[in-house]
């Protein structure tokens, strides 16, 4: 909950300022981010068009790369935002209120960022809208036993559910913004809060409204990482062909989301002044779940290696063995330390509460997540079935660079957000505060009953 | 449009009380504005229960529907006969059929909040920017110059900081 001495009035005033009052860091930090999207994502996007997906390390046998990687990431990264905002809401948790709107916007980013990867990935964007059924000249329709279009669907649905759901929870905040501001800011937020007054009815109809979004949501977070998962599980790859991958994918998605959230809390209490709305309670309880949901990935992982174990299928060793032990074993190696024992000083609670520590340690766990979702694609697909079709997979610099613009991509989109959208919600964080006392007394009944 | 009673509070208790006031008064509707949600106010004025709840649930049902005949007609119309297997596939095609039945839950639930709530509404609407802070108004229609003035004796008896008389629709 935030700092309880704070008024209704300082609230709105906080949150105003940090949408109209910009430092010049934060310009620099924008323009440095605006350079990396097209030094890093856009340049050799283009140049990878221009020369073909040859230009990517991938080759027979590994056909996904570094890119599918990041694109698991980035719909990991997504998760906890939406789902956690989600299920905080449906189990009325005070301490939500003050942090889901940035979470939000992160699983809103990381969305379109994933998105972004599938059309590199693809070779050939301009023909994306193949996976979209409409009736087309070709005859062509897409084939939904595929994993694929099950991927398609679920993130279209995903992206506009979270699209919604941020929306719908920002239209007050909208309105108290509209007051306060003019030019083409006022404009916009006349636009964008839809004449939102806060009447009882109006209140009644978004709370009924955003309940029910959020209980459609929970599933869908949940479905959308395992048809993610699907996309590998469903392949007859040894060491992707296992049953275990739906859960493995939500709970790493899960963990490597709320990782991404403490960073994005500790960037907006320090950068945009929200000390006394986002306090240690926040960081305790997300440093909670994140123990959980490390210790859930690494009995996941323990389950993953041990059933590749006890199949005695040599192809399953092969592959197990080049994971742990091959060229890429340091890797996973740095990921069992990144993601599953360095997390284990969340068990004390004075380490949970210490901002710095805390972000370092959620960076850590994501460059883990990073690795592990690296893995998945660079251990299997090298080492199938027959050893005179293995083969080695180093990504590319263009692969390389794109993975690093992806970052600059999500940390453009990111601020702008932040001086759009309120990046604390004004009117849940009122709520946590003690409700206002009347200053004056009622006068003496007037004889009206 | 019509002539309104307005008063403002700074506590959100006296607020309900002064609806309550005014609809036992026979007042039709009072209307209460506030920076945040009121816990109780449905019970003071009662409000009737949202529909939201069927659009949400005709918009899922719709989509699920939908979302399978979708894949399947594809199926059917569009053989691909893979080794002996069905042309539609139950377990896949619920897949789709789950995600479209999310997807059209969600618009229609967003369909039902603008209807209920009555938005987009930019002009000519009861309004003052200090609920969007730390005021609480409750405002109610008046016919007639007798009626907005009893309405204002009862808010001020309630314990309004300060009555307005504001044009506009509730």
């Amino acid at each position: 909950m935030a700092n309880q001495d704070i008024s209704f009035a300082q609230i709105n005033d906080d949150v105003v300022r940090s949408l109209v009052v910009t430092g010049r860091n934060y310009y620099i930090t924008l323009a440095i981010s605006i350079l990396v999207t097209f030094a890093c994502f856009v340049g050799p996007w283009f140049y990878q068009l221009r020369y073909g997906i040859g230009a990517a390390g991938m080759n027979h046998p590994t056909v996904w790369g570094t890119y599918l990687a990041s694109f698991i990431f980035w719909i990991g990264l997504s998760h906890s935002g939406t789902l956690l905002s989600a299920v905080l809401h449906l189990t009325n948790s005070e301490w939500r209120k003050a942090m889901y709107r940035s979470a939000e916007a992160m699983t809103l980013f990381s969305v379109m960022v994933a998105a972004m990867m599938v059309m590199v990935h693809v070779g050939r964007p301009w023909f994306v809208h193949w996976a979209v059924p409409y009736p087309n000249q070709m005859e062509m329709w897409p084939n939904f036993r595929s994993p694929l279009m099950f991927d398609v669907m679920a993130i279209t649905t995903y992206m506009t559910g979270s699209i919604i759901f941020i929306y719908m929870g920002t239209i007050p905040d909208f309105a108290a913004v509209r007051d306060r501001t003019s030019g083409w800011r006022h404009h916009m937020y006349v636009l964008l809060s839809l004449g939102w007054r806060g009447t009882d009815t109006e209140w009644n109809r978004l709370h009924w409204a955003y309940t029910f979004l959020a209980v459609l949501i929970v599933p869908l977070a949940v479905s959308v990482h395992s048809i993610v998962s699907w996309d590998f599980a469903l392949s007859v790859v040894p060491a992707l062909h296992q049953t275990i991958f739906a859960p493995y994918f939500v709970v790493g998605a899960i963990y490597s989301g709320t990782a991404g959230i403490v960073t994005v809390m500790f960037v907006l209490r320090k950068y945009m002044k929200f000390e006394h709305l986002i306090t240690k309670l926040h960081f305790d309880n997300l440093g909670k779940l994140l123990l959980v949901m490390s210790l859930l990935w690494t009995y996941i992982n323990m389950v993953e290696l041990f059933t590749g174990w006890y199949s005695e299928s040599s192809e399953e060793y092969e592959a197990l063995g080049f994971r742990l032990f091959g060229f890429y074993g340091p890797l996973y190696w740095e990921m069992i330390i990144f993601c599953a024992l360095a997390p284990l000083l969340l068990i004390s609670k004075r380490f949970r509460t210490s901002f710095v520590p805390m972000l370092i340690l959620s960076i850590v766990i994501n460059i883990g997540m990073y690795t592990e979702r690296f893995l998945i694609v660079a251990t299997s697909l090298p080492r199938q079935y027959l050893p005179d079709a293995w083969g080695m997979y180093v990504p590319s610099l263009v692969e390389i660079a794109i993975m690093v613009g992806s970052f600059g991509m999500f940390t453009t989109l990111f601020l702008i957000f932040v001086k759009i959208f309120p990046s604390i919600s004004l009117y849940e964080v009122k709520e946590t505060l003690p409700e206002p006392q009347p200053k004056s007394k009622p006068q003496a009944d007037s004889g009206v009953s | 449009m019509s002539t309104n009673a307005l008063g403002l509070f700074d506590a959100p208790s006296t607020a309900i009380e002064a609806a309550g006031a005014l609809k036992g008064a026979g007042f039709d509707s009072p209307t209460v504005i506030s920076p945040i949600p009121l816990h109780g106010i449905d019970e003071v004025l009662g409000k009737k229960k949202s529909v939201i709840k069927r659009f949400t649930f005709f918009g899922a049902l719709f989509g699920g529907i939908a979302g399978f005949s979708l894949a399947a007609g594809t199926a059917v119309m569009y053989v691909h006969a893979t080794g002996g297997r069905p042309v539609i596939a139950i377990p896949p095609f619920l897949i789709i059929t789950y995600e479209l039945t999310i997807l059209c839950g969600i618009l229609a639930t967003v369909c039902g909040f603008i209807l209920g709530s009555r938005l987009p509404a930019f002009k000519d609407r009861v309004y003052v920017p200090e609920v969007a802070v730390d005021k609480f108004a409750v405002t109610v229609s008046c016919e007639d110059t007798e009626r907005l003035k009893r309405a204002q004796e009862i808010l001020q008896s309630s314990g309004a900081e300060e009555i307005r008389e504001v044009e506009g629709a509730q």
